[in-house]
């Protein structure tokens, strides 16, 4: 029980930032001074003050993993952010494709209302072919775009309709306009970003329908929006994904949810446009392999029935 | 009539998505066509408010104790996350039934 308190007591010292919590300081002003008459006392009944201090070294290594645990901050908690929870993606499971349909309406809902601050450098216009557009579909909406071209004869820079050879279109020059313009934070690129956040699909669904009131007690400022799946809890984008925000051409309903799950089945296919080929090579190849597997075997018991099934006799001499 | 005939259509859409799964159509779900769409998720967050009122009764008894507090240290994140959380696993296991 004792070795218990010093425990936590080294947890409270082995945790970054603790100080900062006056409530903690004040309850360990008061925890030291009852601690140290206890580790005298504890000195009696074993050899000498050697007991307490190892476990407490022993402690202090444990403890820092547990001291996360068994003091909960809420600070810990908004720096991680909420959890999200995970949804039945139709493209999850083993052997499932994308919903070429969702793509395409995500594609759609990314054009109108997140392209204007987020860019999407690494997907070109063709790469929508086959999979969300026809191609005189995207040759189309690819000639709507202006592209500056590279030096002409006479060594001039000129713009030309796009084509489907170029990249979607990026809203800001460079990263210090994109800065500039949303105060001070940047506007991920989104040709990867479920794959870079942790837990990527679940996340972008749950912080782009997630923007619920703040809790009690929470103050952000002005410019600033609450979003509790953000780490931190204060994020810069406001909620952007209302209802009937957009129109979409299949004559869905464009709810919140419906919205965010298209425009995550788009993200996922930007950074994944390889999942249906994967999942199929893996496919092929786990039942190739387990005929291997038993072919090899069969060959190694094969080889090794010589020796397995010798026997060693063991004579006396007389 | 036409919201009827909606819902009647709505709700052998959902027959044939769940294969004899179905136990009620989700009649709150399916607006008529000159109508607003109503967001499932709002709808299925109010829904499950009632599994989830232990955790929103803490949430509620933090907020009221925090309420004259001036320090601007006190907060209830730590309810409101337990409480988002339980709702959260109750809509995520349904939402995606009301989309298309």
């Amino acid at each position: 029980m004792r070795t218990g308190k010093i425990n936590r007591l080294i947890a409270h010292f082995s945790l970054p930032g603790f100080l900062s919590q006056p409530s903690v300081a004040a309850s360990l002003l008061k925890a030291a001074p009852i601690l140290t008459p206890k580790l005298g006392q504890a000195e009696s009944g074993s050899s000498g003050s050697q007991f307490p201090k190892t476990t407490a070294l022993f402690g202090a290594g444990a403890s820092g993993f547990l001291g996360c645990a068994t003091i909960a901050y809420a600070s810990d908690e908004a720096e991680h952010g909420l959890d999200c929870p995970s949804y039945p993606w139709p493209h999850i499971s083993i052997l499932s494709s994308y919903d070429h349909s969702s793509i395409r309406r995500g594609h759609q809902v990314y054009q109108q209302v997140c392209a204007s601050c987020h860019s999407m450098s690494l997907i070109s216009y063709r790469d929508l072919v086959g999979v969300a557009y026809a191609e005189e579909e995207t040759k189309a909406m690819a000639a709507e775009i202006e592209v500056v071209d590279g030096p002409s004869d006479e060594g001039k820079m000129f713009t030309r309709p796009g084509k489907v050879s170029d990249r979607l279109p990026q809203p800001y020059t460079n990263e210090q306009a994109a800065r500039f313009a949303n105060g001070g934070a940047y506007p991920p690129d989104l040709s990867l970003i479920t794959k870079a956040r942790h837990n990527g699909q679940n996340y972008v669904f749950a912080l782009l329908t997630g923007y619920h009131d703040y809790p009690a007690g929470v103050t952000i400022r002005d410019e600033l929006h609450y979003n509790p799946y953000f780490p931190g809890g204060a994020i810069v984008m406001p909620k952007m994904l209302n209802d009937g925000a957009v129109e979409y051409e299949d004559g869905t309903p464009a709810t919140e949810a419906q919205m965010g799950k298209d425009v995550v089945t788009f993200l996922s296919w930007a950074a994944e446009p390889e999942m249906e080929e994967r999942k199929l090579m893996g496919l092929k190849w786990i039942f190739v392999l387990s005929l291997v597997l038993l072919q090899a075997g069969y060959y190694r018991r094969m080889r090794w029935s010589v020796l397995i099934s010798r026997k060693l006799v063991l004579d006396v001499v007389n | 009539m036409l919201f009827a005939d909606s819902i009647i259509f709505a709700c052998l859409a959902e027959l044939k998505k769940h294969l004899g799964s179905f136990n009620n159509c989700h009649l709150l779900m399916h607006a008529r066509a000159d109508e607003e769409p109503v967001d499932p998720k709002r709808e299925l967050e109010d829904r499950c408010k009632a599994p989830c009122t232990r955790p929103l009764k803490e949430y509620q008894a933090c907020s009221k104790r925090i309420q004259g507090d001036e320090s601007g240290h006190k907060h209830c994140t730590g309810q409101y996350f337990d409480y988002w959380r339980c709702v959260d696993n109750c809509v995520a296991t349904k939402l995606f039934t009301h989309l298309k």
